[in-house]
C-alpha cells in the first residue's frame, strides 16, 4: 500500500515538475516575445513614415510595362479575336483609370521640362498627366488600344523612387531585334518623359502622384504575323538613369515579346 | 602489420574458443558472410587434425622429402616457397584506402548532406526544364553540399591516416631471422623465407619462426601465452604426448617464444597455414569494442539527425498542406537539413581530440587511438603494475641500522645528499664496507651524469649500494683504488655472503681490512662482537635481540636486508706480504665485528603517492596487480597510498585483535592483499565480492592470466578499466581493458600493439595526467557541442518562419554553410583549450550510462533557450534592414510568392517606391548578410558563456584561454572578409553591410551572457534544486 501511495506522490511530483517546466518556458518565451516586440517598436520609432531611411538599394529605377502578361513578358493575341486580347485591354483600362481627368482634379499643371521641387512645401502637389498625351494609346479613340488593328499599345513606366531627379532629357526608346517587322511609335512623341513629374515624395506625402507614362505603339508589319518579335525598351538621354546593368535586366530597360496572329 | 596486435590479444584455449569466435563472427556477418565463415571454421577444425606429431622422424623426412641432417636443397626450397608463398601472416585484408575514404563520405551526417545535395540537383533539373531563372542557385547549392561532404571526408580520412601511421610505427619490428639447415649448411635466413620441410634450430629467447615439429630438444621451454593465454612456460620435447596437436609436447607454434633451452625441428606449416595464422584470420572479424566517446558521438549524431529529419519532414508536410509546390517544399527541406546539421562539428571533435592527444604526448602519454583520449577520462578503475610503473624499477637503499638505531635514507629519484646522521664512527666503518665489499662499477665516461642516472655494471643490490656510497662519500672508485683489494670471494648461494680483503688507505696502519656482506643471519653467525658508536662490544643476547628486532622490522617493510661486518686482521699474523688464498680460506671468517644492516627496496616513484591520492579524490580505484611477493607489494602499496595509512586488511585486524583470521568480519577490512594462489581457487563470485567490498586491493604473485580475470571482474562491476602492462603476456589484459596502457621503456612490442596508449616514461603519475586530460576533453567537447548546436536554431527558425509567414528568405543555405564551416570552426576548436573548472579531479568518474556527452539538458538549453534568443536577435536585425530600406515588417508578411516572382519588377514597398526583382534580391542578400552577422555576433557571446558550465566567467577568467580570443577575432575577421571582401561574388550571396547593423544584435548578445551568468549563479547557489537539474548540462 505504501508503495502505491508513493507512486501517486511521485506522479504528482513529476506533474508538478512538468508544470514547472511549462511555466518556465511560458515566462521565458513570453519575455522574449515582449523583448522582440519592444525592440521592433523602438526600431520603428526611429523610422520616418514619409521617406525610408536608406534608398541606396534602389539608386536607379527599373522599367516596367503594362499590361503585364501573367506568365512571362510575352504577348500572344489574335487581332481578329477580341477574346484573345481582352485581358490586355482590361488591364490597360484599369491601369489608366487613375489617369482619368476626373481623378486628377486636384492635380496641378506644372511647368514642363523642369524638375518640380517642393521641398519647402508641406503638402506636396501632384502634376497632371493628360491622357491625351498618350494619343492613340490613350484608349479614348480606340477602345482596344490598337490590338484589334494590329497596332497594339504597351505602356512603359519607370519605377517610382523617392527623391529621384533624372538629369538631361530622359526618353524611352524601343528597338526590335528583327529589322522591318515592326514600326514603333511613341506617345508622347519621341518617348519623352517630362522632368516636371520628379521628384517623387513618397506615398504618404505625395498621395495623388501619378508617374509619367510612355505609350509604345507597335505597328506590326502585316507579313510579320505569326512570328515572335522581340522588343527591348531602354531609358536614354539621362546620365543618372542606368540602363545597362549586367545582373539587373530591368534596370532602365525591359524586354518583351509580341506575337500577333490574324 | 597494425592488426597483428589482434594476433596476440586473442585468448584461446584450444578449439573451444575458436568455435566461440565463429559464433561471434557469424552474428556479425549473419546474412553476408555467415556461410563462408562457417565453412572456413570447419576447414580449420579439419586441418587441425594434423598428424605430424604422431609420425616418426623418418616418416616425417619422407612426408616432407627432406633430410634431418642436410635439410632441403635450396632449389627445392625455392620451389616450395613459390608454391606456398612467404612464411608471414597475410596482413589483415586492410580496408583499401578507397573504401576507407568512401566510408568517411557516408558516415555521420554525410548521408543527410548527400540527400540535401541530391534534392538540390533534382530541383535544379526540374527548374531548368521549367526555365526558372534561379535554377542555378540549386545547382551551386548541391555542388557546395557535395564539396562540404567531400572536404570533411578528406579531412577525417587524413586524420585517421595520421593516427594509423603512428600505430604503424609501433608495429615496425625488426625482421626475424631463423637458423636453417639447407644444403647441409647452417644458414641465417629471414624467417619469411622458411618453407615446409626446412630444418630449423631454435634457442632460448627466439621467437618460433613457423609451426615446428620438434625432432630434438634440450631443456626446451616455450611460452605459449600468445596462443593460449597460459603464461607458464611449457616444456617441449620430441615425444608425442597428446592426440591434440595443440597439447602435444613435440610441436612448437609460430609466434610463440622459446624461453630457454634449444631445439631442432621440421617446419610443418608456414604463414597463414600455421595455427596462429588461422586464428588470426578468424579473429579479424571480432571488432574492437567501441570507445565510450565513439558511442557518445554516435548518440549525438542520431540525436541531431533525428531532429533534422523530423523537423524537415514535419515542415515538408506543413508546406505541402500550405499548398506550396512540391518542388518548393523539397527546397525548404534541403534548407532545414542544412540548418540542422552541424557540418563542421565532427571535424572539430577530431581536431580537439588530436590536440589533446598532442598535449598528452607532451606529458609522456602517447595515444594511439584518438578516441582513447577520452576513455582515460572516464576510467573508474586502474589496474596498475608495480615494478617500473609505481616504482622506480631500481633497488635503492632505504634504511640503515647501526648503533642500535634505524635510519631512513632518501629514496627519491634525484638524491644528491643523504640527510641521516653520519657523525657516528660506526657509520664510517659501515660506509667503508659498503664501498669496498662491492663489485659493481660505473661505466666510465659518466662524470657529468647525475649519480642516480649513471649506468652501472653489476647486479641490482650492488648497484644500489654503489650509488648510495657515491652519493654520500663521493668518488667511490678512488676510495677503492686507495684501499687496494688483495683478495675476494664473490657472492654465491651456498655461502650467502661476499667477502673481500683490502689494504687500508691509512699509511700508518699496515693491517689488512676484511669486509663482508651477506644475508643478515649468516653474517651475524660469523660475528662475536658488534660495533656501537665506533667501539667493538661483545655480541650478547640482548644485542642479538636488538638485531633481530631491527631485521624483522626492515624485512616487514618488504625490503631486502643485507648485513655488514668487518675485521682488521692483526698485523703480526697477516703482514703486508701475506698471500691470501680464497680457496683454502687462509684467513678468519668468524668472530668478526658486526657493523650494521642496510635494507633496499625498489622505491616508489616520488610522484606516485600524490598521483594515487589524486586518483582517489577523483573516485578512481587503484588496484595493484603484481607478480611480486605480497609483503613487498603491500609495503609499496602502503607507501604510495594504494593502501591508506588507516586501513587494515583482514590479516591486520586478526593480528591486532589477536583472533584467527576466520573470525574477522571481512566487511571491516577496507584493504585486501590477495595472493595469486588464493585467487586461483576463487570462484568468480568470490572475486566479485572482493572487488566490491574492498576499496583498496593489492593482488600479489599473480600471473598475467589472472590479470585478465581481474580485469574482467572489474568490468563486471560496470567499471571502465585501465590496465597497465609491459609483457607479451599482458596483451590479453591490455586488449580486454577499456584502455590498455603499455610501458614505453619496459614494454614489449606486443604489449604496445595491444595497448591504446603508451606511457613514454613508464610513470604512473602520467596516467593521472592523462585522466585529467581525458576528463577535460569530455567537458570541453560538451562545451564545443553546446556552442555548435546553439546556432542551429538561429539557422533553422528563418526557414520555419519563411514557410509559415511567407516572408522573404531571411538567410540562405549557402550562408548557413559559411557559419557552420567558416566563422564557427576556430572558436569551437578553441574551446578545447579551455582550462578545467576547478572540480575536475574531485568528482567521480562519469557513469557510462547516465552521463552522456549530449544530454537532454544540453540539447534543451542550447536549442530552446540560447538558440531561440539568438534567433530573436537575428530577426530583429533582419527586420531592421528591411524596414530601413522601405519594407515595414507588416508589408513583409505573406509576400513570398510575389517577392520571388521574377516577372514582377515594380514591387511596391511601404513608401510607394517600386523595386525590380534584382533590387529585391540584392536586399534579400543584404538581409542574409545581416542575419549572418547577427548570428556571428551572438555566437561570440555564446562562445564566452560556453567557457564554463557552472562557474562564473569571471571566476574562470575571461582572458586565461588566449585561444578563445583567437577564435573570437577569427570569427569576426572571417565575417568581415565575407561581408566586405566577397560581397560582390554572386554565388556566395553576401553583400556589404552597413556598419551599424553589426551592433543591432549586440544587446541580445549581452542578454545571452547575462542570462547564462544568472543560470550559473542559481546552479551554484541552489545545488540539487529543480533549476540545477534542468539547467546544468
Amino acid at each position: 500500500m505504501t508503495d502505491h501511495y508513493q507512486s501517486i506522490a511521485d506522479c504528482n511530483f513529476s506533474f508538478f515538475f512538468t508544470g514547472l517546466i511549462l511555466l518556465f518556458y511560458l515566462v521565458f518565451y513570453g519575455f522574449l516575445a515582449a523583448l522582440f516586440t519592444f525592440t521592433m517598436w523602438v526600431m520603428l520609432q526611429t523610422l520616418s513614415s514619409d521617406i525610408p531611411k536608406y534608398r541606396d538599394r534602389i539608386s536607379s529605377p527599373g522599367l516596367m510595362i503594362s499590361p503585364k502578361p501573367d506568365t512571362a513578358l510575352e504577348f500572344y493575341f489574335n487581332k481578329s479575336d477580341a477574346q484573345s486580347y481582352a485581358e490586355y485591354v482590361s488591364t490597360l483600362r484599369k491601369f489608366l483609370e487613375s489617369y482619368d481627368d476626373s481623378k486628377q482634379s486636384q492635380n496641378i499643371n506644372c511647368t514642363p521640362g523642369r524638375i518640380f521641387d517642393q521641398n519647402d512645401v508641406a503638402v506636396k502637389k501632384a502634376c497632371r498627366f493628360n491622357l491625351s498625351e498618350l494619343g492613340q494609346c490613350s484608349g479614348k479613340e480606340d477602345k482596344t488600344f490598337g490590338y484589334s488593328k494590329g497596332t497594339p499599345c504597351v505602356l512603359v513606366k519607370m519605377n517610382r523612387i523617392i527623391g529621384l531627379k533624372p538629369e538631361g532629357e530622359p526618353r524611352i526608346q524601343c528597338t526590335s531585334k528583327e529589322e522591318g517587322m515592326v514600326e514603333i511609335n511613341y506617345f508622347p512623341p519621341d518617348g519623352l518623359i517630362d522632368l516636371m513629374y520628379f521628384p517623387y515624395y513618397g506615398k504618404s506625402l505625395h498621395a495623388h502622384y501619378l508617374q509619367p507614362l510612355v505609350a509604345v505603339q507597335l505597328a506590326i508589319n502585316s507579313n510579320s504575323t505569326k512570328e515572335e518579335i522581340g522588343i527591348e525598351c531602354k531609358i536614354l538621354g539621362s546620365p543618372n538613369l542606368k540602363n545597362e546593368d549586367d545582373r539587373d535586366k530591368f534596370l532602365g530597360r525591359i524586354a518583351f515579346k509580341v506575337e500577333m496572329t490574324e | 602489420m597494425v592488426k597483428k596486435s589482434d594476433v596476440y590479444s586473442v585468448e584461446l584455449h584450444g578449439t573451444k574458443d575458436i568455435e566461440k569466435t565463429e559464433i561471434e563472427d557469424e552474428e556479425k556477418y549473419k546474412d553476408l558472410k555467415g556461410n563462408k565463415k562457417k565453412k572456413k571454421t570447419e576447414d580449420l577444425k579439419k586441418e587441425l587434425e594434423l598428424d605430424d606429431h604422431k609420425l616418426s622422424t623418418s616418416e616425417l623426412e619422407e612426408k616432407y622429402s627432406t633430410s634431418i641432417t642436410n635439410g632441403l636443397f635450396s632449389a627445392r626450397a625455392a620451389e616450395i616457397l613459390a608454391r606456398d608463398g612467404p612464411n608471414s601472416l597475410t596482413p589483415p585484408k586492410a580496408t583499401s584506402e578507397i573504401v576507407k575514404f568512401l566510408k568517411q563520405l557516408v558516415g555521420g551526417f554525410s548521408i543527410l548532406l548527400w540527400i540535401g545535395a541530391t534534392f538540390s540537383w533534382i530541383s535544379f533539373g526540374i527548374q531548368l526544364a521549367q526555365g526558372t531563372e534561379s535554377a542555378f542557385d540549386n545547382l551551386y547549392l548541391g555542388i557546395v553540399l557535395a564539396l562540404v561532404v567531400i572536404l570533411t571526408g578528406i579531412f577525417a580520412y587524413y586524420q585517421e591516416a595520421k593516427s594509423t601511421n603512428i600505430m604503424a610505427s609501433f608495429s615496425k619490428m625488426i625482421p626475424q631471422q631463423a637458423l636453417v639447415i639447407r644444403d647441409a649448411q647452417k644458414k641465417e635466413l629471414p624467417a619469411e623465407q622458411l618453407v615446409v620441410g626446412d630444418i630449423v634450430e631454435i634457442k632460448g629467447g627466439d621467437r618460433i619462426p613457423a609451426d615446428i615439429r620438434l625432432i630434438s630438444a634440450q631443456g626446451c621451454k616455450v611460452d605459449n601465452s600468445s596462443l593460449t593465454g597460459e603464461s607458464e612456460p611449457q616444456a617441449r620435447s620430441c615425444d608425442f604426448t597428446h592426440d591434440n596437436p595443440l597439447e602435444t609436447k613435440n610441436i612448437a607454434f609460430y609466434s610463440t617464444t622459446c624461453v630457454e633451452g634449444t631445439a631442432t625441428g621440421i617446419v610443418i606449416n608456414t604463414g597463414d597455414r600455421t595455427i596462429i595464422g588461422r586464428i588470426a584470420s578468424l579473429a579479424l572479424g571480432v571488432g574492437n569494442e567501441k570507445t565510450p566517446i565513439a558511442i557518445e558521438i554516435e548518440h549525438f549524431v542520431y540525436l541531431v539527425a533525428g531532429v533534422a529529419i523530423s523537423v524537415g519532414v514535419l515542415f515538408f508536410i506543413i508546406s505541402i498542406s500550405l499548398r506550396y509546390k512540391i518542388l518548393d517544399s523539397i527546397i525548404f527541406l534541403i534548407g532545414i537539413i542544412v540548418a540542422n546539421v552541424p557540418e563542421g562539428l565532427l571535424a572539430t571533435v577530431t581536431v580537439s581530440l588530436s590536440l589533446t592527444a598532442k598535449r598528452m604526448a607532451k606529458k609522456n602519454c602517447l595515444v594511439k587511438n584518438l578516441e582513447a583520449v577520452e576513455t582515460l577520462g572516464s576510467t573508474s578503475i586502474i589496474c596498475s603494475d608495480k615494478t617500473g610503473t609505481l616504482t622506480q624499477n631500481r633497488m635503492t637503499v632505504a634504511h640503515l641500522w647501526f648503533d642500535n638505531q634505524i635510519y631512513s635514507a632518501d629514496t627519491s629519484e634525484d638524491q644528491t645528499t643523504q640527510p641521516f646522521d653520519q657523525s657516528s664512527p660506526s657509520w664510517t666503518a659501515l660506509s667503508k664496507i659498503v664501498t669496498l665489499c662491492n663489485r659493481a662499477e660505473f661505466r666510465p665516461g659518466q662524470e657529468n651524469v647525475p649519480i642516480m642516472k649513471r649506468v652501472v655494471v653489476g647486479d641490482a643490490s650492488e648497484t644500489a649500494l654503489l650509488k648510495f656510497a657515491e652519493v654520500i662519500l663521493g668518488d667511490v672508485m678512488n676510495i677503492r683504488a686507495q684501499n687496494k683489494k688483495v683478495a675476494e670471494i664473490p657472492f654465491n648461494s651456498t655461502n650467502k655472503f661476499q667477502l673481500s680483503i683490502h689494504e687500508t688507505d691509512d699509511p700508518n696502519d699496515k693491517r689488512f681490512l676484511l669486509v663482508m656482506k651477506g644475508a643478515p643471519e649468516r653474517i651475524l653467525e660469523r660475528c662475536s662482537t658488534i660495533m656501537i658508536n665506533g667501539k667493538e662490544e661483545p655480541l650478547d643476547s640482548e644485542k642479538a635481540e636488538a638485531f633481530q628486532t631491527a631485521y624483522m622490522e626492515l624485512g616487514g617493510m618488504g625490503e631486502r636486508v643485507l648485513g655488514f661486518c668487518h675485521l682488521y686482521l692483526p698485523e703480526n699474523e697477516f703482514p703486508d706480504t701475506y698471500t691470501f688464498d680464497t680457496d683454502s680460506m687462509n684467513f678468519p671468517t668468524s668472530n668478526l665485528c658486526f657493523v650494521g644492516l642496510l635494507s633496499m627496496i625498489d622505491p616508489p616513484r616520488s610522484t606516485v603517492p600524490d598521483a594515487v591520492s589524486k586518483c582517489r579524490s577523483a573516485g578512481i580505484k587503484v588496484i595493484m596487480v603484481t607478480g611480486d611477493h605480497p609483503i613487498t607489494a603491500k609495503a609499496i602499496a602502503k607507501s604510495v597510498g594504494i593502501i591508506s595509512a588507516t586501513s587494515e586488511t583482514v590479516e591486520d585486524i586478526a593480528k591486532r585483535l589477536n583472533i584467527p583470521v576466520e573470525q574477522v568480519n571481512r566487511r571491516e577490512a577496507t584493504a585486501a592483499v590477495v595472493n595469486g594462489m588464493e585467487l586461483k581457487d576463487m570462484s568468480l563470485q568470490q572475486l566479485d565480492e572482493i572487488l566490491c567490498n574492498h576499496s583498496e586491493i593489492v593482488f600479489a604473485r599473480t600471473s598475467p592470466q589472472q590479470k585478465l580475470i581481474i580485469v574482467e571482474g572489474c568490468q563486471r562491476q560496470g567499471a571502465v578499466v585501465a590496465v597497465t602492462g609491459d609483457g607479451v603476456n599482458d596483451s590479453p589484459a591490455l586488449k580486454k581493458a577499456d584502455i590498455g596502457i603499455a610501458m614505453g621503456i619496459a614494454g614489449s612490442d606486443a604489449a604496445k600493439n595491444a595497448a591504446d596508449m603508451v606511457l613514454l616514461d613508464d610513470n604512473f603519475a602520467s596516467i593521472v595526467t592523462g585522466v585529467e586530460e581525458g576528463r577535460l576533453i569530455f567537458d570541453n567537447l560538451k562545451k564545443t557541442i553546446a556552442y555548435t548546436l546553439t546556432k542551429n536554431i538561429a539557422e533553422l527558425c528563418p526557414f520555419l518562419i519563411y514557410i509559415i509567414a511567407s516572408i522573404p528568405m531571411p538567410i540562405g543555405t549557402i550562408t548557413i554553410l559559411f557559419i557552420d564551416l567558416g566563422t564557427d570552426i576556430i572558436p569551437s576548436v578553441a574551446l578545447a583549450y579551455e582550462k578545467a573548472e576547478s572540480d575536475i579531479m574531485n568528482r567521480r568518474p562519469r557513469n557510462k550510462r547516465r552521463d552522456r556527452l549530449v544530454n537532454q539538458q544540453l540539447a534543451v538549453y542550447s536549442y530552446l533557450q540560447i538558440g531561440v534568443m539568438q534567433a530573436v536577435g537575428a530577426f530583429v536585425t533582419y527586420f531592421t534592414v528591411y524596414a530601413e530600406q522601405g519594407f515595414f515588417p507588416s508589408t513583409l508578411l505573406g509576400v513570398r510568392v510575389k517577392w520571388e516572382n521574377s516577372n514582377i519588377n515594380d514591387f511596391e514597398d511601404s513608401y510607394g517606391q517600386q523595386w525590380t526583382k534584382y533590387q529585391r534580391t540584392f536586399l534579400q542578400w543584404n538581409g542574409y548578410t545581416a542575419f549572418f552577422v547577427s548570428i556571428t555576433i551572438q555566437q561570440v557571446a555564446d562562445l564566452i558563456i560556453r567557457k564554463t558550465r557552472r562557474n562564473s566567467i569571471f571566476q574562470q577568467g575571461l582572458f586565461r584561454n588566449k585561444v578563445i580570443w583567437v577564435g573570437i577575432f577569427s570569427q569576426i575577421g572571417i565575417a568581415l572578409v565575407l561581408t566586405y571582401g566577397l560581397g560582390y561574388v554572386t554565388a556566395l550571396n553576401f553583400t556589404p553591410l552597413r556598419f551599424q547593423y553589426w551592433f543591432v544584435a549586440v544587446p541580445f548578445a549581452i542578454l545571452i551572457w547575462v542570462y547564462d551568468e544568472v543560470r550559473k549563479l542559481l546552479i551554484r547557489r541552489y545545488p540539487g534544486s529543480w533549476w540545477d537539474k534542468n539547467m546544468y548540462y
